[in-house]
């Protein structure tokens, strides 16, 4: 490890009145990983921002190669070699892999836009980090673990000297995590620092050679990453220790009724005669490869997409689903992995996002009864624990755990039977998760059935009963929990068709 | 009933402006604050005010419909060539087109809605098109309707249909018809559901899809709820104009959506303010008339009131529309970081 590149002292923040970051210190050696963790809202991303100038600090110093800086623009903190990776994908589908690479900066021949040499350069880098993309297609046409890879050789394309890199790995399978790790232990070896911001314990300690802790907006502290354990950084985060051990047998009788049965569900390319079945309340976990169908399984099911062939039985029953609207009215719900996408009215309170699967039920004489949605939205979040000032409140202004269960608080109202999460986790703190997971437990003691889509094995294993593994939009085996491992199921997600 | 976040502010900013607006023009002509220039005003108000009321719940989905002029016109002028009235005044027949008118209107409405909803075409394309087939259609159909007579199609200019639509008595009827739509769609709008789905969808439409909204339902409903006002808008307009052209429904779209603008309904769809919108009418009339009178003793044919008028509605669409830009920007600025809900 090299000399100091960057030094940030006692940095002050606030918001209209609220102080958001208390006195932060950080530090950055060249050829550094250095983890920067918290729960959500502990501030980390504000310290970003204020490091690469979206934001002013109101106090505090920042040492950049030794000198004092205070970037007003973002331009400026990239154009001194500061690059972000942000936990969502800023980049524009329509253009080529190629175009967004060089977006700003594009290769010219005789003033007009010479795509040919971008594409070039473009596969030159990808070829030197070892991933498989073509430049000239379209970014919207890739998956979005591929579109992080861009995203991630667009920033290497920078002469970049410190690269932030804001849950890189959120939304990547385990082989696109260690292709990602593999990559930055090489930028590691030319000296760029690294400030790397995850939620996962295990990369942590893989990955990271220090690691500094927030907890709302204050500095707790810094460690080296050898000499900790998980549960101290945890610890550290929470004060309190959070347990993730896999479930030792199934809760779930093995004779409990079959709530749900899927017969060779085919759609698009994706799904390819999948079946399986459900009992009630058991979690019936969906584990695979990024890309392996088991959204478009979920998708298919809820009517949400076509599907070109497979029967649907709902405790024993053939039942028709073409809408989402239809699968809703059989007691389905769907909870994205796109949560702002598909999920959230972001521009909307907690108690319109809340009542909207079941506005009906507030209708008296036609008019609808604001005080009652209002007061049964509150019940039901509380019931969750939402953290929320108030129902008036928007959604966007509330953290992923918390948007997360004003869906489950949805569905709760709704009164569904069947609830489908897909990475129920995805960009959720360590805090929140553990909530997410009780209330997971909470639903199939109930007697509502879970169908669980994870690519964390970790939480696979924790939360399921039995599990589904899917590779290339087939089913390639199931395990009852007991028997599962993170081994059996990698090698079953990875076993391809042969031919 | 609570009031709406969005439209608080913003509504008593339009009212300060009108009423800035309204001295502004009456020291320019005294003769703007007269009883005869206010009952000018609301005849001109009431079309547009309605046109504009129904276009809301379109633009609360995301939508645009760009078609409600040429259908408001054309399916009067349509009613009056096949009901014949105009070649004879003809109080008999009269009552016939009440249901005509409505019934085209509606027929657009649900046409716009089903190649929005069903066909997946960008709603401007959508009813850009039927603007220009309503337009065309309307024309020739009443044309053959008349046995290809060209003069412009003749509603009665006295009678129970100005008592009701327009003038009773010397009273602006027409007033009351705008307060009471305006309570309707306001009820519909925030107090039942369709108002409720219909801005879930503006709001983010594959969330509302994925609750179990029927979609494609709700946004044909709003093309028929604005093609519906469109025929409504029509009866008040033939009112108060009974000698009509199919050239004046051209534009008139324009200034309704402009209306809606002005009165804080989000382009985007997703929060859309019912009373900004009778507003944001007010202060188009406002500034039509008032610029009238101002440069009545204009003799240029160039520098006419029409013209400025145009580039006058033109800076206030934009300048409103950009405020509320300004407004969601500086409201992101200062949004409270979660650690402060903790």
């Amino acid at each position: 490890m090299g000399e100091t590149i960057l030094n940030m002292q006692g940095i002050q923040k606030y918001f209209s009145g609220v102080h958001a970051l208390k006195g932060v210190n950080f530090d950055l050696k060249a050829g550094e990983v250095h983890a920067l963790m918290g729960e959500n809202g502990a501030g980390k991303s504000t310290l970003i921002k204020v490091l690469c100038g979206i934001y002013k600090k109101d106090g505090g110093s920042i040492e950049y190669f030794g000198k004092p800086v205070e970037f007003a623009h973002i331009a400026e903190s990239q154009n001194a070699g500061i690059s972000v990776i942000h936990q969502e994908l800023n980049m524009m589908n329509d253009l080529t892999v190629a175009q967004n690479i060089f977006i700003g900066r594009e290769a010219m021949s005789g003033g007009l836009i010479n795509d040919g040499e971008m594409e070039r350069q473009s596969q030159q880098l990808f070829d030197h980090l070892g991933v498989k993309i073509d430049p000239s297609v379209k970014l919207g046409s890739l998956t979005v673990g591929k579109q992080q890879m861009v995203e991630i050789a667009k920033a290497i394309s920078r002469d970049c000297k410190l690269l932030v890199l804001d849950e890189p790995t959120a939304a990547l399978t385990q082989p696109e995590v260690e292709e990602l790790f593999k990559i930055m232990n090489e930028l590691r070896d030319k000296g760029i620092g690294m400030i790397y911001i995850s939620h996962r314990m295990d990369e942590i300690n893989r990955i990271s050679d220090r690691v500094t802790v927030m907890r709302d907006g204050e500095y707790v502290g810094t460690v080296n990453t050898a000499e900790v354990t998980k549960d101290d950084i945890v610890k550290m985060m929470v004060g309190r220790v959070i347990m993730g051990e896999q479930k030792a047998a199934s809760t779930c009788p093995p004779d409990a009724d079959v709530i749900l049965e899927v017969k060779n569900l085919r759609a698009g390319k994706e799904v390819k005669n999948v079946s399986f079945r459900l009992r009630r309340g058991e979690i019936l976990g969906f584990a695979g490869l990024m890309g392996a169908g088991r959204t478009e399984v979920a998708r298919a099911l809820y009517g949400a997409d076509a599907r070109q062939g497979g029967e649907i039985f709902l405790n024993g029953k053939k039942v028709h689903i073409h809408t989402p609207e239809q699968a809703v009215r059989n007691g389905i719900c769907y909870l994205s992995e796109d949560r702002k996408r598909y999920g959230l009215m972001l521009d909307k309170s907690v108690t319109e996002n809340s009542v909207i699967a079941c506005v009906d039920d507030f209708i008296t004489a036609g008019l609808i009864n604001d005080n009652r949605m209002k007061a049964e939205s509150q019940k039901f979040n509380d019931m969750l624990r939402t953290k929320t000032p108030s129902m008036e409140q928007l959604l966007k202004n509330l953290s992923g755990g918390n948007q997360q269960k004003v869906i489950i608080a949805r569905w709760l109202m709704r009164n569904a039977d069947i609830f489908i999460f897909d990475e129920p986790t995805r960009g959720i703190d360590v805090g929140a998760k553990s909530e997410i997971y009780a209330l997971m437990d909470e639903l199939v003691k109930q007697g509502k059935s879970i169908i669980m889509i994870s690519s964390e094995l970790p939480e696979v294993l924790r939360m399921s009963d039995r599990v589904v593994v899917m590779c290339e939009g087939r089913v390639t085996g199931e395990l009852d929990i007991s028997e599962a491992t993170q081994e059996n199921i990698m090698q079953l997600a990875t076993m391809r068709e042969e031919n | 009933m609570k009031k709406k976040r969005i439209s608080g502010m913003q509504n008593i900013v339009i009212i300060l402006a009108a009423i800035a607006l309204f001295a502004v023009f009456t020291l320019i002509n005294p003769g703007f604050a007269t009883r005869d220039n206010l009952l000018v005003m609301t005849k001109s108000l009431v079309p547009y005010a309605i046109l504009a009321l129904g276009v809301t719940f379109v633009i609360a989905t995301g939508g645009i419909d760009l078609s409600i002029g040429t259908v408001c016109i054309g399916s009067a002028v349509l009613a009056g060539a096949l009901c014949k009235t105009g070649v004879a005044i003809d109080e008999g027949t009269l009552w016939l087109t009440i249901p005509v008118i409505l019934v085209v209107g509606l027929l657009f409405g649900l046409l716009n809605g089903f190649l929005v909803a069903k066909c997946k075409i960008a709603p401007f394309i959508a009813t850009l098109g039927s603007m220009l087939v309503s337009r065309g259609l309307t024309a020739v159909i009443a044309q053959v309707a008349r046995d290809g007579a060209t003069t412009a199609v003749k509603y009665p200019t006295t009678g129970w249909f100005q008592k009701i639509f327009t003038n009773l008595n010397g009273f602006p009827i027409g007033l009351v018809w705008v307060l009471g739509l305006t309570i309707l769609c306001a009820v519909v709008m925030y107090k039942t559901k369709v108002g409720r789905y219909i801005l879930a969808i503006g709001s983010n439409e594959e969330a509302a899809r994925l609750s179990g909204i029927n979609v494609d339902k709700y946004k044909i409903i709003a093309y028929a709820i604005g093609g519906t006002f469109a025929g409504l808008a029509a009866l008040f307009y033939t009112a108060a104009n009974p000698s009509l052209t199919l050239a004046a429904g051209n534009g008139m779209e324009l200034d309704a959506i402009a209306g809606v603008y002005i009165g804080g309904t989000s382009t985007t769809g997703g929060a859309a303010s019912i009373l900004g919108t009778i507003l944001g009418s007010m202060i188009l009339v406002i500034i039509r008339q008032g610029l009238n009178l101002a440069m009545a003793s204009s003799t240029s044919i160039v520098i006419n009131a029409t013209n400025i008028t145009y580039a006058v509605t033109g800076v206030i669409v934009v300048g409103a529309v950009l405020l509320d830009v300004l407004k969601k920007k500086s409201a992101a600025k200062v949004k409270v970081p979660p650690t402060a809900k903790k």
